[in-house]
């Protein structure tokens, strides 16, 4: 075994340090403790995107036939660390280039691949994964929102919740109902959020500004070329493209960032004295550590090309473990940085929240390795 | 990075599954509080299998794999300070080895017999003796902790121990390293013990393991196990103080979590003699004061990564 990088993964890791260092704002942090739905951001990452793009660093891990550079999921991974520890100034952007850019590839029809890849290439486009519903959560399979094919158009009526960017992107991600068949009766549209009949409410959030909110569709019509693969196999698609994406963001450098942020701001207070503030760091730190470790053995079986079974989601649990030491740390011995002048800590601590929340729940990863990791036979439905 | 195993570290453990086979469970109508095999342990050393440490090929990582698949083992075998402290003082120490800090005399150590290898930490000097019958007192009772135990009664005086020019701190990561592979070891077996437990025993026509208050408990245990074995590999290629004590930390720290969950999923058979489970949880529960404990690693931790 071998943890450590390579020199021109290294290498890679200080470009990209360079390169935010050169770009950021002086008040950076003020902005980025927005969140990255914030119209800020959002703002910031139009711009942004597009020189990291000109850089060559904006989806470097993309096959070279799709324009990248073919570098492993080694080179993701440094790029998603590098780019959450520093407060995400992609934005809503870091989905296209690690989901929604390969899925079009893999799924897209001529015409979708022709208009909807380059504005992603370029950095400029913002999409919305329009999946929750009011009674489908964890339950996604039961969703509702509904889609009748008549005449060569879809007309969607339905209603979607928690949707991340809704309310400054460009397109939808959307998962309609086409028929009552509970996993094959779902199938994908790409949807222009300013077509006539779409609603969105912001919900206001701890997290901060821009990052959930409800979306309505009152008889909204596209044309059947909105369709994304063949009717019923959005299932498919969204299993494939996710796959990658239970570890999309590596929460724990970002937690781990903010732990050492944390003793770095007790050291100047005064507060780094005694074994309490000592013993509780460590104990915060191999949470952070064995989570980063645990998600390092997933991207070791990615570069090998091997299936990621349900190890991915023992990884993500221990990231909630992880995120939640360091938000308590934070909230025990540096309450104040919550309320006045840490925007850093403040960013970590309303992001941290999400971590056992969004992309599954929590308590789905333990269901999953209960059930495929540990085999215990499964509970009666 | 490269977090796959070598193929000569997969046919180590597989010569270990192999010779350790028929050690695999427990002798019908044993009921000892700890279980020991002269013979395993003799065909281990023989087999040269607490020595990997010291080939270049192999290393301490192996070292580590092989303290961490012998854990899994009901029988509990002197193979952590073997297979990692030893080789950095004298491969040729006689086992078992027991390692001490300062403080120890007066009270029960892993290990320890007439005959077997002291290693002792004081004030940053590494030392060592032969334990006699000068320094041992025999365990009145068999220990609960399912390890063999005596307590210690006396150290020789300064002049018959024999030093090293070896640092403490090395030994410590090295000790460290060790306890982290022991626990990961035992932890996954104790695991896999529950499990196959609530998986057959059934109550209201079912098996208790469909029961969702035992498996997220049970999955949370999977996920601390699966950091502890992280942890442990981790330290032992880098061999780096903090990343030994963080692994130690976290070791001690999964052990405290899991080892009442544990026996409470067997419900009263968690009590019994009968089922091994303790002859892990109680060598995990052995292992929780080791080093200082928790707050001590922890301290180890935070002085080595933020100073």
């Amino acid at each position: 075994m071998n943890f450590e990088w390579t020199d021109e993964q290294q290498a890679f890791r200080e470009k990209l340090r360079t390169f935010l260092a050169a770009e950021l704002p002086d008040n950076w942090e003020s902005i980025a403790h927005h969140g990255p739905g914030s119209a800020e951001i959002t703002a910031f990452s139009r711009q942004f995107c597009g020189r990291l793009a000109e850089a060559g660093m904006l989806f470097p891990h993309w096959p070279v036939a799709m324009g990248g550079q073919g570098l492993d999921a080694w080179y993701q991974t440094i790029l998603a660390e590098e780019m959450w520890a520093a407060g995400e100034p992609r934005g809503a952007q870091y989905m296209n280039v690690n989901w929604i850019g390969p899925t079009l590839m893999k799924y897209g029809s001529q015409e979708q691949k022709k208009t909807l890849l380059p504005p992603i290439v370029a950095g400029n486009a913002i999409w919305c994964q329009g999946f929750s519903e009011p009674n489908s959560g964890s339950d996604l399979a039961s969703l509702r929102t509904r889609a009748v094919l008549d005449a060569g158009e879809y007309v969607i009526n339905g209603q979607k919740i928690w949707t991340s960017y809704a309310g400054l992107a460009d397109n939808c991600f959307l998962l309609t109902r086409t028929s009552d068949d509970r996993k094959r009766g779902i199938t994908i549209l790409i949807v222009p959020m300013d077509t006539p009949g779409i609603t969105v409410r912001q919900i206001p959030s701890i997290i901060g500004e821009g990052d959930i909110h409800e979306v309505f569709f009152d008889d909204v019509i596209v044309p059947e070329s909105a369709r994304f693969g063949d009717e019923g196999q959005a299932w498919e698609i969204i299993s494939y493209s996710l796959r990658n994406e239970r570890l999309g963001i590596p929460r724990y450098h970002l937690a781990r960032c903010a732990l050492d942020r944390a003793v770095g701001l007790l050291k100047t207070n005064g507060g780094w004295k005694g074994e309490a503030v000592k013993i509780e760091a460590a104990r915060a730190a191999a949470l952070t550590e064995t989570a980063r470790n645990a998600c390092y053995a997933i991207v070791d079986k990615r570069v090998k090309e091997l299936p990621i079974g349900p190890e991915a989601s023992s990884a993500r649990y221990n990231v909630v473990m992880a995120e939640r030491a360091v938000s308590e740390f934070v909230v025990e011995y540096l309450p104040q940085a919550l309320i006045d002048g840490e925007p850093y800590l403040k960013m970590h601590h309303q992001r941290g929240i999400v971590a056992g929340i969004a992309s599954g729940a929590a308590e789905i990863q333990l269901n999953i390795i209960a059930t495929e990791v540990l085999e215990l036979p499964r509970e009666p439905r | 990075m490269e977090l796959a195993l070598s193929d000569d570290q997969i046919q180590i453990l597989d010569a270990i599954d192999t010779l350790a086979k028929p050690y695999a469970s427990v002798p019908i109508h044993d009921i000892s509080f700890a279980l020991t095999s002269e013979e395993l342990d003799r065909e281990l050393a023989e087999g040269g299998f607490l020595d990997v440490a010291a080939m270049e090929e192999l290393g301490p990582e192996t070292a580590a794999l092989v303290v961490e698949r012998l854990a899994r083992l009901p029988f509990a075998v002197e193979a952590a300070a073997s297979a990692l402290v030893r080789p950095l003082l004298d491969p040729e120490l006689p086992r078992p080895l027991c390692l001490i800090q300062d403080g120890a005399v007066g009270r029960a150590v892993r290990f320890l017999k007439p005959g077997a290898t002291v290693v002792y930490l004081c004030d940053g000097v590494v030392c060592s003796f032969t334990a006699n019958t000068d320094h041992v007192v025999e365990a009145q009772d068999e220990s609960i902790f399912a390890y063999p135990m005596a307590v210690l009664k006396a150290l020789p005086s300064e002049i018959e121990m024999r030093k090293y020019n070896v640092s403490a701190d090395e030994v410590l990561t090295q000790w460290r390293i060790g306890l982290a592979a022991e626990a990961s070891g035992l932890m996954a077996a104790a695991l896999a013990a529950t499990v196959t437990y609530v998986s057959e025993r059934k109550q209201f026509g079912r098996p208790i393991a469909t029961f969702q208050a035992l498996r997220h408990r049970l999955a949370e245990a999977q996920v601390l196990t699966n950091g502890a074995y992280w942890m442990t590999m981790k330290a032992a290629v880098t061999r780096d103080p903090g990343d030994a004590a963080l692994a130690a930390l976290h070791a001690q720290e999964a052990a405290r979590r899991v080892t009442y969950d544990f026996h409470q999923f067997l419900g009263a058979m968690g009590m019994t003699l009968e089922h091994p489970l303790h002859l892990w949880t109680y060598r995990l529960k052995a292992l929780m004061s080791e080093l200082g404990g928790r707050g001590a690693n922890a301290l180890a931790a935070a002085e080595a990564i933020w100073g």
